[in-house]
């Protein structure tokens, strides 16, 4: 045998206006309402005005440059970065880089792996395994003007890198905030 | 698990973005605000997804995003307070032959839009009218004089 339907008697629970039509209306919530609304919208457009300076990446505010003291590198890069989003390292090294016949840079680890490094132009003739990182050889002959990183982050938050000159001894230390 | 929270956060997100964006006399989309829809829903797809285009990354996000939708739509029904912030409430905006104008202004409606649905009711004019409410989902019931 089935069991009744469940049911409840009918109260008159919706305020009223007039004392005749239920609604509901409550004006003092749909006033918070509104302040609400209000408050998001300036949030909404303050989002965007940081996100066209570059607060979030890709803009002005994002362009960031450093230099060693002997200027033997200059470095441009964008301090804000996007998670799995291209983004550009690059270094302009002046002659005073060529050593031996050759041009050495040593690059921190967290370039390789949470910053992602895709690939590294002009092509170095080695690359080598040091401590924390890796060691790039490019051959005098072809003495490059500068060296980009081509990166894509693999993890979002605050990444610090470091590039050097191990035959010079200058390094530059950096910070990359990467957005999710 | 990345394709879950990215879901979560892109559901409660567009709730947010749709429910700020003032409802509509008439509780009918318009041609304008479809392209709204969609292009935040496509946006919000590329952020859920990522680049895990596989089968298995958009059925948990589909699933997530139905398992959410059903808990809020559980949550709605048991607390009337949440019910409010998630729908809105029903605002009146013609008594007794006054414009409620803080309900108007806030809600973008003008006098066109009350005649308007008045005349689907066979209304000939504002007089005939006693109550005006505009409803949760937009749309504007009238109440003769009559009634």
């Amino acid at each position: 045998m089935s069991s009744p339907a469940r049911t409840r008697p009918v109260e008159d629970t919706i305020p009223k206006i007039e004392n005749e039509l239920a609604i509901g209306e409550d004006l003092e919530f749909q006033r918070r309402w509104w302040r609400f609304e209000h408050v998001v919208w300036i949030c909404f457009t303050i989002i965007l005005a940081l996100d066209i300076a570059g607060v979030f990446g890709r803009g002005p505010l994002s362009k960031a440059h450093a230099k060693t003291s002997d200027g033997a590198i200059h470095m441009t890069y964008e301090r804000f970065a996007r998670f799995q989003t291209p983004s550009l390292i690059s270094l302009h090294l002046s002659p005073a880089a060529v050593r031996n016949g050759h041009i050495q840079l040593w690059v921190s680890q967290s370039i390789i792996k949470p910053l992602g490094n895709q690939r590294i132009i002009p092509q170095p003739a080695t690359s080598e395994l040091a401590q924390d990182g890796v060691l790039y050889t490019w051959p005098s002959g072809v003495r490059p003007d500068s060296v980009d990183f081509a990166i894509e982050p693999s993890t979002a938050g605050v990444e610090h890198f470091t590039v050097r000159l191990p035959e010079l001894g200058d390094q530059l230390t950096e910070r990359v905030i990467v957005y999710p | 698990m990345y394709t879950i929270i990215h879901a979560i956060i892109g559901y409660f997100f567009l709730l947010l973005v749709v429910r700020v964006m003032v409802r509509r006399p008439g509780g009918q989309l318009t041609p304008f605000e479809f392209v709204i829809v969609f292009l935040i829903g496509g946006v919000i797809i590329l952020a859920t997804v990522g680049d895990d285009h596989s089968v298995t990354n958009c059925t948990c996000a589909i699933i997530a995003v139905g398992l959410v939708h059903r808990v809020v739509a559980i949550a709605r029904g048991k607390s009337r307070t949440f019910s409010r912030w998630i729908d809105g409430i029903p605002m009146v905006l013609l008594r007794n032959g006054e414009w409620q104008l803080e309900a108007m202004e806030g809600l973008r409606v003008d006098p066109d839009d009350v005649m308007a649905a008045a005349r689907q009711k066979g209304i000939r004019s504002l007089d005939e009218i006693k109550y005006a409410v505009v409803e949760k989902n937009g749309s504007i019931s009238i109440i003769r004089n009559s009634d």
